[in-house]
């Protein structure tokens, strides 16, 4: 018994240190901004202001293409982490990882120029079209809401892709044959055996992504039309335009609410749950 | 008409040769065991029947059915995999009636499917358990079970049993044999194990290197082995090689180093003179009282018996003694040693048979 006890009370003395030093980074930031936001004078005016339509609409547009890329992501994820831990030769298997996840390496502003390049109306995939006569006049592909996605999938999937392919590698491949031996067509050795067995990878490639890209601001800033505004370039308005401390921590608040939301609405479906019981 | 027809078929890997025409037929309700040791292209052999490999040449034919073009899924096989591989995310009864919802039977139909299947194996009442929290024997039921529902052609099985510790197979061995009886579907399966598939089949294929190099009744490849490799594999034999001295009806006498030994010739028919192989059980070669004298060099306990390796001239044979309820001199039976190594005996083959030097 004694000894146990000793043992509890090294095992704090080593874990409490972290411990507290993670949950102080964690948690401090956000209470001084969580005080900040209902200043000055414990009012919720800055709340209202945040919840106003002006400021519903970008919210709503940021969830919506966190969702929807996050969704493009795990899509080719899928396929390609499949192809990769299930049939790609093991020779060239880490090679293929270490291609596919390149962009992981080069900071992030660089990428999204690569983007510019690329799409501009002066740029290799337009004079390909003109050059070949596919097309007499040049698209308009940059500053929309193609270049923000093609944008944000290229940098966000390394991350769904490292993510998946653990989950993906651990999938147990007997366990298909066995479901196309009881008659399972592709499709529903898919759903009811790949999905149900990936799901882990699933939701931790969305719990990486799906909040970042929501809240993105260069990715928007660099590749994306001015028509449409993201919330993270009016939390930046809010701190540096017009030094708005107040409005500028509800704002983030409120977005930090809905980022949240969206798990409890993922978590709502009954298979994610039991998964998330078994973590 | 057959249940499975398999005509020459093969299969390579590169340069290896994995399977070289196989021709196979099963009749309907039949238990066949195809054995071999490991890499000899038993398992491959499996997966082509099922449909989860395909041959580079040959054909399948199910009741008549040519289905070697055809997929898993469309197959009417079903398979018990080596480690089962049970859905770990599905409970006992969607494991086992996964097979029965792609082909289109529907909620009450399937469930009362599901709980007749489970009675045949013995698992009343298992419907709603997870597999994962199942005992190794229950597992194997619900495997069986999920491959049998279907109701199959042919049930391919592929060493269900390697995995089980040596009690727990024997009673799980029995209680195949039990369901394919009441069930009545043809089992094919595979094992690498000589004495499950001598105890549990109708018949035996015996598998080297990508071929059949033999098959029939258990008790037929057992007596009559027509070569040294089967003699062999099937449970002991000392093979011992000589020259033809004499010829009888039906027998040999083959002059080995062990001294004389008249053998059954079966199909082959070796002339005097003419070097013959031999192959002689254990169970066979009596002792005291015969015309070949010889040292024992090695013993070994074995429980209710007790074998002892005898060097007589230039051969070795191996001779058993069982293990009396009671002994003559009222000692408990099994402590003192029933042979000690240096000691001479004297032993006479009672039987033996030519078979085929090689892999015939």
């Amino acid at each position: 018994m004694a000894t146990a006890d000793s043992g509890t009370g090294r095992d704090w003395a080593v874990a409490g240190g972290p411990t507290v030093l993670a949950l102080a980074l964690g948690v401090f930031p956000l209470a001084v901004l969580f005080v900040e936001s209902i200043g000055p004078g414990l009012g919720t005016e800055n709340y209202a202001r945040a919840v106003s339509p002006l400021y519903r609409g970008a919210l709503s547009y940021s969830i919506g293409v966190g969702v929807a890329v996050t969704v493009v992501c795990l899509a080719i994820a899928y396929p390609v982490t499949f192809w990769l831990a299930h049939r790609c030769p093991a020779r060239y298997r880490l090679a293929g990882l270490v291609a596919l996840t390149l962009p992981l390496w080069l900071n992030y502003v660089v990428l999204n120029y690569a983007w510019v390049w690329i799409l501009a109306r002066g740029g290799i995939v337009n004079r390909l079209l003109v050059g070949t006569g596919l097309l007499a006049e040049p698209l308009d592909l940059l500053y929309t809401q193609v270049s923000t996605g093609i944008g944000f999938v290229y940098i966000y999937l390394p991350y769904v892709i490292l993510t998946m392919y653990v989950s993906m590698e651990r999938l147990d491949y007997r366990l298909l044959e066995a479901a196309r031996d009881l008659g399972a067509t592709n499709w529903r050795v898919f759903r009811d055996i790949v999905v149900p067995q990936t799901l882990p990878g699933a939701a931790a490639a969305t719990l990486v992504v799906y909040a970042r890209i929501a809240g993105a601001y260069a990715t928007p800033e660099i590749l994306g039309s001015p028509g449409n505004v993201m919330i993270a370039r009016l939390v930046v308005d809010a701190f540096q335009g017009y030094a708005n401390y107040g409005f500028a921590a509800a704002l983030s608040f409120v977005f930090l609410c809905l980022v949240l939301a969206g798990f409890v609405v993922g978590a709502a479906f009954p298979r994610v749950r039991r998964e998330l019981r078994g973590w | 008409m057959s249940a499975l027809t398999v005509d020459g078929l093969s299969k390579s890997f590169g340069d290896e040769t994995a399977v070289s025409d196989v021709s196979l037929t099963l009749e309907g309700g039949e238990f066949f065991s195809l054995i071999g040791p490991s890499g000899c292209g038993k398992t491959t052999t499996l997966r082509m029947l099922g449909g989860l490999s395909s041959p580079d040449s040959g054909t399948v034919r199910l009741d008549g059915r040519d289905v070697t073009a055809l997929p898993a899924r469309q197959r009417a096989t079903n398979m018990v995999f080596q480690d089962l591989v049970l859905f770990p995310h599905m409970t006992v009864a969607e494991n086992i009636g996964y097979g029965l919802a792609r082909s289109g039977v529907t909620g009450p139909e399937r469930a009362q499917q599901v709980t007749e299947v489970l009675s045949l194996v013995g698992l009343k009442g298992f419907e709603s358990r997870d597999p994962n929290s199942l005992s190794g024997g229950q597992q194997q039921r619900v495997a069986l079970a999920r491959a049998l529902v279907n109701d199959p052609a042919v049930l391919l099985l592929d060493e269900p049993l390697a995995s089980l510790d040596r009690a727990l197979r024997e009673e799980m061995q029995s209680e195949f044999r039990r369901i394919q009886r009441n069930s009545g579907t043809t089992f094919l399966y595979v094992t690498h194990d000589q004495e499950s598939a001598m105890s549990m089949s109708d018949r035996i294929g015996v598998m080297r290197d990508g071929e059949v190099v033999d098959r029939g009744a258990p008790r037929r490849l057992y007596n009559q082995p027509r070569t040294r490799f089967v003699a062999e594999f099937l449970g002991d034999a000392t093979v011992l090689t000589g020259t033809v001295r004499e010829r009888g009806a039906g027998t040999v006498v083959v002059e080995t180093g062990a001294g004389d030994v008249t053998a059954e010739q079966l199909d082959r028919d070796p002339t005097v003179g003419e070097q013959a192989t031999v192959a002689v059980r254990p169970e066979t070669v009596r002792l005291d009282g015969g015309s070949i004298t010889g040292e024992v060099i090695d013993t070994a306990y074995k429980g209710f018996y007790a074998e002892a390796t005898v060097a007589c001239g230039g051969a070795e044979l191996v001779v058993r003694r069982e293990r009396q309820a009671t002994l003559p001199d009222g000692g408990e039976p099994g402590t003192g040693p029933l042979f000690s190594v240096g000691e001479t005996v004297t032993l006479s083959v009672e039987r033996a048979v030519v078979v085929a030097n090689g892999d015939g």
